[in-house]
């Protein structure tokens, strides 16, 4: 490992712990900081917090279900571990830790010294992180903890009329609504930043077809934000306005409709599944050329595919209401426009394939987890053109199968690419490599238990079992099942705690992993690990897609190829 | 620290957009999408009442006002071409003009929902109008307030002889939130005013 | 940018670095704004009077804000500590490919122009209207026959109708119908235009009479399923036969504007563009010319 490079001259040196008796200083300059590495450390120790808390809430889900007929949670407590196990997972893990590692990568790779509004930066993260204390915070207001207070109950797409005053009274809704915009103030203030930054921060010589997919994927993230969170925080405004100020928006019986709330709703949340998965592409893109030791695999290709996802999927919103009763052009218009979306995609996963194709193939742990994305987010992938179908979803609509499959995306395909990008860029965030008997147990745990627990969940869904039920009878013959997907849970909670362990062991007792330890070809392996706050002394100037293979290679540069 | 010395190409000038334009254009996309949705809630709406009052019956076309907020859209630009050549008398003036066209629009508004609430009964919860209404017209208002408090810090700047040329840049991406204010505006007039009446 | 691939220069630090560097200096008023902002939004769900809280908070960290980037942005100076990281030049890691028999590092010769296809697909789209209007004008006296028929499968609340029905303008049928058209017209032209090149003898048999035959007889077997309806009305000789004008003309003018005399003495897989190991060096040498 890292044979192919020579750091000199103390490359290692700054590996050196903060003093002890300066803690306090420490932590003040990590609440006052505005340098995107330590603001990017931040999101993600916070996502990862909150990881945990969110899983914790599945495992509860999983225990009551394990069963036919068990009382292990209340059934109101169900209601809002369901409701906030959705909305923590999407908007205080899935956003917040891509937004952390956008934050400390896109610099990075651009050879930027920060982003392009530093104080801005640091307002957007605690915007998002108040928000989702706010959140909790719900969790012991109202009637306190026993009753679990007034957690938000409604589902996380929080359905018109039931969110209507009439029929949630107290404060439930409404934590979920204010709190979920004070996080899209964040994460519009993150993305307008992410794109400022790659528009305008470049170092010299990158032109935009020489920048890395990484930063490509996340400006594409990013504007699909602006078109997705704006559209949500529109929404939450108008149900604060029924909600405070006595409005009709979505008001049945005052002619408001439901329909329009669904409508709103899936606008922000279909984008939004892309939102979180695009990032995941680009790790995906960075990833797996270095373990191939090829460079990827029709670049240009990537890039326009990448842009044609985010476009395509602003058009297929209203395939999460094919029940609803749309018009036959309706179903017929986003049936189709949603199997597009397979088309770009195909285009990504078959030029991944490319760059494995007669590569060089190292299986450390980034490498292992970005393989099992791949075949997971195909399954994935499959799954959503069978639901495009709107017959199809008819008769599968809210089901068991919907939740499998969206799932498999999010777990599957997301949290997989998110560990190995963890495991990728945790040796340039601290310096020591993680430990990698310790990752191989976290991925084949995980991969047990990941196939366990979705896989099967596919087969309650076609034998009829809904999503959101809070028990169910002996004779449906879903117990089995339930009890294996629940079982699949657990040790995906176990993988998740060993990984946590390693984080923590690794970071005071890992190897020391110097400046470019996968011997890499992007700019973020040139400086020392961690960077210094500077990032890079001299401004770099680049001469191709791959910075540091030039360097390494001067007698085979990409720059003679371009 | 690293030295990453690949000298390519270091003749030619390296060139980026200047990133307060980037980033005020995202912003207007984003502020963008919000005003979709809320004028897509408002069509959506029309005539859809089970009591009144109704559009046709309680709304005036606020000629003057349009014409105040839309005119200054061209003063703001007579302030840019001012500053950007350094004279700085007529930025002041023109800057001047522009706010109080502003004001005088938030004004004329503030008037008209006056007679609204107190002469028709016709409030935010009243019906479908009213929310939909008060909710469209109030949230463009409320861009116009931000942009008129960014505008006066800058005019209180400038009186006291703060701004400069150099900050020529600056008040552009200002002036083009302004000017998006202003699309912003015929928009909703033509769906409040023209469509909804 | 060709000319300066040979002056890559790796010496660590060949371009001096600076000993200390301008950064964005920490600032504890965006944690204050956030915290005021929170606090008002919390208000509305605990106690008002944390608003007024959040609200002068708000205020004040937001003036505090602006004075530390206006009239000049805080800066601190980060000395550069004098480390260096060199990439040291590794000549002889890589790896590179030999161009042996084994290897198939070969370009295909030509490609195709797609114009060709395109001019193909939308001249014999329109040539193939003509023995399907022919049935239609005949068999039922209207020109709209046809066109509602292909359209019509895309207009969902058109349910069943009946012959006399499909015998009258609609606006909707029409428009859909010219996209199917179109669309399907184009996307075989394109393929004619990659494929036909490629085939030695007879391309217009094959494009003109195979193929057609062949997605006819596909569509004749599988329409049932997917459309009974539409298989009771289509008339399958006049179909066939508008699929056979259509192949011979879209054929015949990609053919002629094809690059087939280049290529016709070259063997199946060059043509197509197959990078085939062993192939090149002993047969394309010969029959290149």
């Amino acid at each position: 490992m890292g044979s192919q490079t020579y750091p000199v001259a103390g490359g290692l040196q700054t590996e050196t712990a903060p003093s002890r008796h300066g803690y306090l200083e420490e932590i003040h300059s990590w609440i006052v900081t505005v340098d995107h590495k330590k603001l990017g450390i931040m999101y993600i120790v916070y996502a990862l917090l909150f990881l945990v808390i969110g899983g914790l809430e599945a495992i509860l889900m999983r225990i009551q279900l394990a069963a036919p007929g068990l009382h292990f949670l209340e059934p109101q407590t169900f209601n809002r571990m369901f409701t906030m196990h959705g909305t923590t997972m999407v908007f205080l893990v899935g956003m917040m830790i891509l937004f952390g590692f956008g934050n400390y990568l896109v610099p990075l790779m651009i050879g930027a010294r920060d982003m392009a509004f530093p104080r801005l930066n640091a307002f957007s993260f605690w915007m998002s992180a108040l928000a989702g204390i706010l959140l909790y915070f719900s969790f012991i207001g109202g009637n306190g903890l026993a009753g679990t207070g007034t957690a938000p109950d409604m589902g996380w797409f929080a359905y018109a009329p039931l969110t209507e005053k009439a029929f949630s009274p107290g404060h439930t809704t409404d934590y979920w609504t204010i709190a979920l915009l004070a996080n899209g103030i964040g994460s519009i203030g993150t993305s307008i930043n992410i794109l400022a930054t790659v528009f305008c921060m470049r170092t010299k010589g990158m032109t935009l077809m020489r920048m890395p997919m990484l930063p490509w994927l996340y400006a594409t993230m990013s504007f699909l934000t602006l078109l997705a969170i704006s559209p949500l925080t529109a929404a939450q405004a108008m149900l604060m306005i029924d909600r405070y100020l006595g409005g009709h928006f979505f008001d049945t019986q005052a002619g408001g409709s439901a329909i329009l709330w669904a409508h709103f709703f899936w606008i922000f949340g279909h984008p939004e599944v892309y939102v979180l998965v695009l990032p995941a592409f680009g790790m995906a893109s960075e990833i797996i050329p270095v373990f191939s030791r090829k460079a990827i695999f029709g670049y240009p290709a990537m890039v326009a595919a990448s842009v044609s996802i985010g476009f395509i999927s602003l058009g297929v919103w209203a395939h999460h209401m094919f029940t609803i009763g749309l018009t036959s052009y309706g179903n017929a218009f986003f049936t189709l426009s949603t199997m597009l979306v397979g088309v770009p995609t195909g285009i990504k996963l078959f030029n991944w394939l490319a760059t494995l194709w007669g590569g060089k193939i190292q299986y450390r742990p980034p490498m292992m987890f970005a393989a099992a994305y791949l075949i997971q987010f195909l399954i994935a992938g499959l799954t959503g053109i069978m639901l495009s179908v709107s017959a199809w979803d008819w008769q599968l609509h809210n089901s068991y199968f919907v939740v499998a499959h969206f799932h498999y995306v999010l777990v599957g395909a997301i949290v997989f690419m998110l560990f190995s990008a963890l495991y990728y860029w945790y040796p340039k965030m601290t310096g020591r490599m993680l430990d990698e008997k310790l990752a191989k147990w976290h991925f084949w745990l995980f991969l047990i238990g990941f196939h366990l627990t979705f896989d099967l969940m596919h087969i309650p869904g076609l034998l009829g079992m809904p999503r959101w039920i809070y028990t169910y009878e002996a004779d449906r013959g879903w117990g089995t099942l339930n009890l294996l997907i629940s079982i699949g849970g657990v040790i995906q909670g176990i993988a998740v705690l060993i990984f946590v362990y390693n984080m923590v062991h690794s970071y005071f007792k890992g190897e020391l992993a110097g400046p470019d330890p996968w011997d890499a070809w992007t700019l973020e392996w040139a400086t020392a690990s961690p960077p210094p706050s500077y990032n890079f002394a001299t401004d770099p100037v680049v001469g191709s897609r791959r910075p540091l293979w030039d360097l390494k290679h001067p007698d085979d540069p990409d720059s003679a190829f371009e | 620290m690293s030295t990453v010395t690949l000298q390519h190409e270091t003749d030619t000038e390296w060139r980026q957009p200047a990133k307060g334009t980037v980033a005020m254009i995202t912003l207007i996309i984003a502020e963008s999408a919000i005003f979709t949705i809320f004028v897509v809630a408002y069509l959506y709406y029309i005539g859809r009442d089970v009591h009144g009052p109704t559009p046709k019956q309680v709304l005036e076309i606020p000629w003057a006002n349009s014409v105040c907020l839309l005119s200054s859209s061209l003063f703001i630009m007579l302030a840019e071409h001012a500053i950007a050549h350094g004279k700085m008398a007529a930025f002041k003036l023109w800057w001047a003009v522009t706010f109080l066209l502003g004001l005088i629009f938030l004004v004329g508004t503030g008037v008209e929902w006056k007679k609204l609430i107190f002469e028709d009964h016709l409030t935010i919860s009243t019906n479908l109008f009213g929310t939909t209404y008060y909710s469209l017209v109030g949230l463009h208002a409320f861009h116009v307030i931000v942009g008129l408090l960014l505008m006066l810090v800058v005019l209180v700047l400038a009186l006291l002889g703060f701004v400069e040329k150099k900050h020529a840049e600056r008040v552009k991406t200002l002036a083009l939130y302004w000017h998006f204010v202003d699309v912003v505006w015929i928009v909703v007039f033509t769906v409040v005013y023209v469509v909804g009446r | 940018m060709n000319e300066s691939v040979h002056n890559v220069s790796v010496e660590p630090g060949a371009e001096h670095a600076p000993h200390a560097v301008h950064l964005p200096a920490p600032t504890a008023w965006p944690i204050l704004l956030a915290l005021g902002l929170m606090l008002v939004f919390a208000s509305l769900l605990m106690n008002p009077m944390l608003g007024v809280l959040g609200g002068v908070l708000s205020l004040v960290s937001a003036v505090g804000w602006f004075r530390d980037v206006l009239p000049a942005e805080k800066h601190v100076d980060i000395p550069t500590t004098e480390e260096e990281i060199a990439h040291v030049p590794q000549y002889d890691r890589v790896a590179k490919f030999a161009i042996t028999e084994e290897h198939r590092a070969l370009l295909p010769q030509h490609s195709f122009s797609i114009a060709s296809g395109v001019l193909g697909g939308i001249i014999g789209g329109i040539a193939m209207v003509i023995p399907a209007e022919i049935y239609g004008v005949m068999r039922y006296h209207s020109i709209w026959y046809v066109v509602n028929l292909l359209g019509g499968a895309g207009i969902g609340d058109w349910i069943n109708p009946t012959p006399e029905q499909l015998t009258h303008f609609r606006l909707g049928a029409f428009v859909i119908a010219n996209m199917i058209q179109g669309v399907t017209t184009l996307l075989v032209g394109v393929l004619y235009g990659a494929l036909l090149p490629a085939f030695p003898k007879r391309p217009i048999l094959l494009g003109g009479i195979l193929a057609p035959a062949l997605w006819t007889g596909l569509l004749y077997s599988v329409i049932g399923l997917v459309n009974p309806f539409l298989q009771a009305r289509i008339d399958w000789l006049s179909f066939a036969a508008s699929q056979v004008v259509f192949g011979v003309v879209a054929g015949y003018v990609v053919m002629k504007h094809g690059q087939i005399k280049e290529l016709s003495t070259m063997p199946l897989a060059v043509r197509m563009g197959v990078e085939a190991s062993g192939l090149h060096h002993h047969d394309s040498d010969g029959g290149n010319h």
